[in-house]
């Protein structure tokens, strides 16, 4: 038994002549918070397209054993997702909805489902229609976590929400659905919002996974150094990835340079991780 | 099996419209008009032959038909009860047509199919599902309308004459209707599967229009008649249309009038529930044609699968 959620070999995803995914090999285990990261168009959705089967691809892969390009269905008793857009049939009354998914989904528990929508004010005996964005969200997020999958994709889930429901979002996710026997993709603009629940990162850059790493290790890898006047040319030696000025400072990325003898260039802080992504993508010095 | 039940009442949802509140209310309309028109029935002049002028209503009416016609009377009113639903069943070919053509189409416009998909359902199950409950379920729900409609006219017709005085159980010829009921559900479902591969056509387009599905559906199966006549000069592929669509009656009963003798409403419905259909059986069973359409509904059904497991 693999304790690998997916296995990817050889990846990849072309349209004609324009290569989506470049092939690409990656595990991700069991009991993980993955965040992909990468700009529009990178190839992010294109990538967990292919892992829930929802287009063929070229290369090896298999998600909690199963082929997804041709069991899906099977697939879908374990992996549950949310995509980036409002997917939510319209028609569909809320406990219609509900209904549904308890008629399709032996995994569903709908006790749990009315506990989580018990504390929102989406209304039962409305249509999906008829509720606002963030109701609809918090719906679709009511119906996942009472799904007892292993594992949960979800593709922007908070786009063009406010920031107070984002939060809630996150929190509700980490207390409520999250753990060691699951693992939680998310891929999302909103950076800082996820990071601090985020265990690994992948970060995507034209179809192709440039940086694969556990969070706590890649946040003690980066350090920016507010160099102390005088010592640029010092700095400038120990090949920062990128350098820029703030308030009249020379500030020096570095990656996997000692701590101490940064510390003696000037003040130290750990890089968060929106700007580690922003110096991974360009820098040069890697 | 809990399954197919959820997706069948998914579908049935979906198309409340069409599926139930058509037949519902066309019959509701007709039978206000039967209601309405039987209560104030005076002479029945109006019909050219009928030239008594003791007829005053329903009743009398009916009184005169046990005198005179007590064998044709049943089937008569068999006959009459199916008229009732004319209307409705006029519906029925366009809530099949544009059920069919949402069934695969909607879903993605809407994008709710990625809903769909992030549930344990193949692909084969929701396209199973969806033509059984259009082509099946449907049919079911109109009969059931159809069947209500024919007892509640009975019913009303039955008061009305208990007033005017007459043979109220002349009214019900519970034999016939039952029958009746059976032998057209029969007849329908061979209708269906003549007809399935256009049916599968239409929702093989539904999974394949990015837009406007109705051209799709329309506007290929016409430009082939007319590429046809154009450049071959033949009309093959439109009798083949008009045979899978109902014209194969015509030869499945080529036979059936002979030696018969067809006088009044008796003998024909006595050969419509009877004789026509162990023949329009027989006569399917054994055609080539009918198989091989089956078998070209089952190509557009594997292709409408093929196409919904890419789709998204």
């Amino acid at each position: 038994m693999t304790d690998y959620v997916i296995e990817a070999n050889g990846l990849a995803k072309s349209y004609g002549d324009f290569q989506a995914l470049k092939p690409s090999s990656f595990k991700v285990p069991l009991g993980r918070i993955l965040g992909v990261i990468g700009a529009n168009g990178a190839g992010k959705t294109t990538m967990l397209n292919a892992v829930l089967g929802l287009m063929s691809y070229e290369g090896d892969l298999s998600v909690m054993g199963n082929n997804p390009s041709s069991e899906r269905g099977k697939l879908m008793q374990d992996v549950c997702f949310i995509a980036d857009v409002a997917t939510l049939p319209k028609w569909m009354k809320v406990s219609e909805v509900l209904d549904y998914v308890e008629g399709v989904h032996t995994k569903f528990d709908r006790a749990k489902a009315m506990s989580f929508l018990n504390r929102t004010k989406v209304p039962q005996d409305r249509k999906v229609r008829a509720l606002s964005k963030g109701m609809t969200v918090q719906l679709h997020l009511a119906i996942v976590m009472s799904i007892d999958a292993k594992l949960l994709v979800l593709d922007e889930p908070t786009l063009g929400l406010d920031i107070i429901f984002r939060k809630q979002f996150y929190a509700s996710l980490l207390e409520e659905y999250f753990d060691e026997d699951r693992t939680v993709i998310i891929t999302t603009h909103q950076v800082e919002e996820v990071e601090h629940i985020l265990s690994d990162v992948m970060f995507i850059r034209d179809g192709e996974i440039v940086l694969e790493a556990d969070m706590d290790e890649l946040t003690q890898q980066f350090i920016e150094v507010m160099v102390t006047p005088g010592k640029e040319e010092e700095a400038a030696k120990l090949n920062p990835m990128s350098k820029g000025i703030t308030f009249g400072k020379t500030t020096c990325i570095y990656k996997n340079v000692d701590r101490d003898t940064l510390a003696a260039l000037g003040e130290t802080r750990r890089l968060g991780l929106a700007d580690i992504f922003v110096a991974t993508m360009t820098g040069e010095g890697q | 099996m809990n399954t197919y039940i959820a997706l069948v009442k998914r579908e049935v949802l979906d198309g409340k419209n069409g599926y139930i509140r058509v037949p519902l209310i066309l019959s509701a309309l007709t039978l206000a008009m039967v209601f309405l028109s039987s209560v104030g029935v005076g002479e029945l002049n109006l019909v050219s032959d009928i030239d008594h002028h003791e007829v005053k209503n329903i009743g009398d009416a009916l009184n005169l038909a046990q005198q005179e016609e007590a064998a044709d009377l049943p089937a008569g009113i068999t006959a009459g009860y199916w008229v009732i639903s004319l209307l409705m069943w006029a519906a029925f070919p366009f809530v099949i047509f544009f059920s069919l053509l949402s069934a695969l189409y909607e879903e993605r416009r809407d994008r709710s199919i990625l809903f769909w998909k992030s549930m344990p359902v193949d692909d084969w199950q929701e396209v199973a599902a969806k033509l059984f409950t259009i082509v099946l379920v449907t049919p079911v729900i109109f009969f059931a309308v159809a069947i209500a409609a024919q007892l509640v006219t009975a019913l009303l017709l039955s008061i009305v004459v208990l007033f005017q005085g007459g043979p109220v159980l002349e009214l019900w010829p519970l034999g016939l209707m039952i029958s009746g009921w059976f032998s057209m559900f029969g007849h329908y479902i061979l209708w269906a599967l003549w007809a399935l591969p256009i049916l599968a056509w239409v929702l093989f387009v539904s999974a394949y229009a990015s837009r406007l599905p109705i051209m799709w559906a329309l506007i290929t199966p016409l430009a082939v008649i007319i590429a046809e006549g154009m450049f071959l000069d033949t009309h093959v592929f439109a009798s083949w249309l008009g045979r899978q669509l109902g014209g194969w009656q015509e030869w499945a009963f080529h036979d059936l009038g002979r030696g018969l003798d067809i006088d009044g409403p008796r003998d024909a419905l006595n050969m419509v529930f009877g004789a026509a259909q162990w023949e329009a059986l027989k006569f399917s069973l054994t055609s080539m044609r009918f198989w091989t359409g089956l078998v070209v509904a089952g190509g557009f059904v594997y292709g409408a699968i093929e196409l919904r497991k890419r789709g998204t």
